[in-house]
């Protein structure tokens, strides 16, 4: 037999509150969850538009310097051309020459170098040949350019066209520096990775050799990778985490130098503006999980309480009708005092009471309608029914203060307890007197028999069947008197 | 008395310290320039080697960068000098920085100095007289010389400056004792500094053992001082054996070379003490192919002595201030040139000092002078 699940009030509840905390908990994980998302998308979207900007600007400033060292070197062919047009006879015309050179050109120093290594310059004359390595090579022949390591650590990038020409890289950094405006860090290197800008690049590389400081802080892998880069002068890039902070650099050869320009930007230049943008998103974010909440909340209270008043209103309406349909199952349709059923449930509660001793008095009045199947025989059930009506009428005006049951086609039962059982006797007299004036008059007649609870009786019945007898005798003594069906 | 005996106690102890002082004193080289020689010092405010106390500001003081000219006012507005030192060699780069420096801040006070500053390929007091014969014969404000070799060199100047020549010396090596050269700058303790060093090597070595002496260019006499100094000092440890002494002749291929030599006949070679630049390197080189465990000291600022002090290949190295010789030059010939004599302007020798510095401190000075960390 398949069992009928019953809807409770309590699993309303329950469900309403599990769907809230489910549709919540679901709304604020999407939400955590999207968050999230978009944060390691803009993290990427950094890092990938840092890389793009490095390695621009790497290129850019790459560019720059070997513009500006073709530039110097243009110049240093001019002023050898223009030498070469001057009458030079002493050292003192070679110096003013050369000086003349230095201020036409604007040339940081130029300077000659003989067959025997003799340097000559605006102001000195030296022999060279352990100053710059350059020299201690085979003759020039075409542009060259070389490093040199000034005592003091300073550097210099020499151009030789064949003549060389100390070219600060000062003035390099003063160039690039100017061209940055502050927005990156920057600096040269070696292929040794040794700084020859003297730029600090970035707090954890500072101006350090940039292959031993990054040395512990990225895999050897990766410090084997960048090795290889600068010694086989090509580019790439580096990131690397040292404490809070995150880097990314990029380094690009400088074409015949054999130098690396290295460019760092913190990634904050760039993060912070997008992280900005994404700390307002992830507030956005906060304030719509947050209200979210406090809706969800609200709904589900606001359902809960309606749930809960329909639940009432359903339950109030159950009990309203369950109390009709009692009433109806207890209740004589014809003459609307209780019927055989209400009687039964009370007789069952009577016999309970009387068992154990608790009922001290109670009175049962038998009631037959007398001529009631003649009636019905001859006029109709309509004036059966009628008189049925009328009866139950008198009886219920004479027992105001009993409980009148219908329990048969014309028997009915008056239980009396209380006024109405101390009234009982007096009550049945006049009503007995009633009835005795009804047979003149041709109107209801209506015998009455009745008993009390005696010491020793178990049951309702034993009174009633007392009270019943008592009724068929006078029912006789009615007849006795007159009353007949056909007089009714 | 107990009085008396106390008071004799003390006497005695004054004659033993005066008698330590006077041999000492004694123990000084009789012949070469002379330096650490008191009445030398005539004027000079000589210093011995600083020894490395360790610390940032030590090291950062063996090399001085900061020099600003004095208040001398120059009679001229233009000086022509003629420089000449030994061999072509990075030690006198750095010297020739430090000119330059002192030829720009002249300069910017509107006077300018031009000078010519020139060296053989291989050190040769022959090559270096006929350069200065050849330079007298120019109309040079003064004319500066390292000395190659005091003994062919110091007549020389004699005779320049009794013919009306303005002659100095500067650098590594002055002139014999009694030179009528004006003036000299540069290092003025070379017998220290190679005492210093061997002193230092005989420590490590806990005053036994066999060393070799590595020197430069025969007969100059900054090598020469420093190999004396090292003698000396060996000399005075027993258990210390010298068991041969080289010339590299500024040449580190000929000092690798001579290591190898060395190694070869004593392969239980102790230590070596190099008396020059191209020493320590040459040396580094061979006992590093040999794996040699011989200690090394020497002296100077060598990029790659310095990297072999870092990896403690060299034990100690006696850093000269370069830089300081150089603008320190310029300034005394200005002076020179002027007619001035050494005194009140100038002292007869201008010492500069010389740092020994060990291994801690070898990457702070690579960072200082080669900006390598």
């Amino acid at each position: 037999m398949a069992h009928k699940i019953m809807i409770t009030k309590k699993m309303i509840v329950l469900t309403a509150v599990i769907g809230s905390l489910l549709i919540m908990a679901s709304i604020t994980a999407n939400t955590i969850w999207e968050s999230k998302q978009a944060a390691a998308a803009t993290d990427e979207a950094v890092s990938a538009v840092s890389a793009f900007y490095l390695e621009a600007m790497a290129d850019r400033r790459a560019k720059a310097i070997t513009n500006l060292i073709n530039d110097s070197f243009d110049e240093m062919e001019k002023a050898v051309t223009f030498i070469d047009g001057e009458q030079i006879g002493s050292q003192d015309e070679l110096r003013n020459t050369i000086g003349k050179v230095e201020s036409l050109l604007s040339l940081n120093r130029f300077a000659l170098v003989d067959e025997d290594d003799i340097v000559y310059t605006r102001y000195t004359t030296y022999t060279g040949r352990s100053r710059h390595s350059f020299l201690s090579g085979e003759e020039k022949k075409s542009r060259t350019i070389s490093t040199v390591s000034l005592y003091g650590s300073s550097k210099q990038l020499c151009l030789v066209i064949p003549t060389p020409d100390q070219f600060d890289i000062q003035d390099i950094v003063d160039l690039l520096a100017f061209d940055d405006q502050g927005r990156t860090h920057f600096a040269l290197y070696s292929k040794s990775g040794a700084n020859l800008s003297g730029t600090e690049l970035g707090p954890v590389i500072s101006d350090h050799n940039l292959l031993k400081a990054v040395r512990g802080i990225v895999s050897e892998d990766v410090l084997e990778e960048i090795q290889g880069n600068f010694s086989n002068e090509k580019e790439g890039n580096l990131s690397f985490v040292s404490g809070n902070t995150h880097e990314t650099l990029y380094y690009v050869p400088i074409q015949g130098t054999g130098w690396e320009m290295a460019v760092l930007i913190h990634e904050s230049v760039i993060q912070d503006r997008i992280q900005g943008i994404s700390k307002k998103y992830l507030e956005t974010s906060k304030s719509l999980i947050i209200f979210t909440l406090v809706s969800t909340l609200t709904l589900a209270i606001i359902i809960l309480f309606q749930i809960r008043s329909l639940s009432k209103a359903k339950l109030l309406a159950e009990e309203e009708n369950s109390r009709v349909f009692r009433n109806m199952a207890n209740t004589d349709s014809l003459t609307g005092v209780r019927n055989k059923h209400a009687y039964s449930e009370n007789e069952a509660v009577l016999n309970g009471r009387i068992q154990s001793g608790e009922l001290q008095a109670l009175g049962v009045v038998v009631c037959d309608i007398n001529g009631l199947k003649h009636v019905n025989d001859t006029r109709g059930h309509a004036a059966g029914d009628q008189l049925i009506k009328d009866a139950c009428a008198m009886i219920c005006n004479y027992f105001k203060h009993g409980a009148v049951f219908r329990i048969g086609g014309d028997e009915f039962v008056v239980l009396l307890q209380g006024r109405g059982y101390e009234t009982m006797r007096d009550v049945i007299a006049e009503l007995n007197r009633q009835v005795e004036a009804n047979i003149k008059k041709n109107s209801v007649v209506i015998s009455v028999g009745y008993s009390v609870l005696n010491q020793g009786d178990q049951q309702l019945r034993d009174i009633f069947d007392r009270a019943d007898r008592m009724m068929y005798e006078r029912k006789k003594e009615l007849k006795a008197m007159g009353a007949s069906p056909s007089r009714i | 008395m107990p009085g008396i005996g106390k008071l004799t106690g003390l006497l005695i102890s004054a004659l033993i310290a005066a008698f330590i002082f006077a041999a000492c004193s004694l123990a000084s080289p009789a012949s070469g320039s002379g330096d650490d020689v008191p009445s030398d010092n005539l004027g000079a405010s000589a210093e011995a080697p600083a020894i490395s106390t360790g610390s940032d500001e030590s090291v950062r003081s063996a090399v001085d960068f900061e020099h600003e000219l004095d208040a001398y006012v120059p009679l001229k507005d233009h000086y022509n000098f003629y420089f000449t030192y030994k061999t072509v060699h990075p030690w006198w780069d750095a010297v020739a920085l430090g000119m330059e420096e002192a030829q720009r801040q002249f300069l910017d006070k509107g006077i300018t100095i031009t000078y010519e500053y020139m060296a053989p390929d291989v050190a040769s007091a022959e090559d270096q007289k006929k350069k200065l014969l050849a330079a007298e014969q120019k109309d040079y404000d003064v004319i500066g010389v390292d000395v190659a070799d005091e003994r062919i060199i110091s007549p020389l100047l004699d005779e320049m400056v009794d013919s009306g020549t303005k002659v100095m010396t500067f650098s590594s090596s002055d002139a014999a004792a009694g030179c009528k050269r004006i003036a000299y700058v540069g290092n003025t303790h070379n017998y220290r500094d190679g005492a210093d060093l061997t002193e230092a090597i005989c420590e490590k070595l806990g005053y036994k053992g066999k060393v070799a002496i590595l020197v430069g260019s025969v007969g100059a006499p900054c090598h020469e001082d420093r190999a004396r100094g090292a003698r000396d000092t060996i000399a005075k440890y027993g258990d210390m054996e010298i068991v041969a002494t080289e010339y590299d002749m500024d040449s580190v291929d000929i000092a690798y070379d001579l290591t190898l030599g060395i190694l070869e006949k004593c392969p239980d070679l102790d230590g070596i003490i190099c008396c020059n630049m191209s020493n320590p390197v040459g040396a580094a080189r061979a006992i590093t192919e040999k794996g040699s465990n011989a200690v090394i000291v020497g002296m100077d600022h060598d990029e790659e002595a310095l990297r072999y002090l870092d990896d403690g290949v060299i034990y100690c190295l006696g850093v000269q201030d370069c830089y300081s010789i150089g603008f320190d030059t310029i300034q005394t010939a200005v002076k020179i040139a002027d007619g001035n004599q050494a005194g009140e302007l100038f002292p007869e020798k201008t010492d500069e000092i010389t740092t020994i510095i060990f291994q801690k401190n070898a990457a702070l000075m690579l960072e200082l002078l080669y900006g390598e960390m």
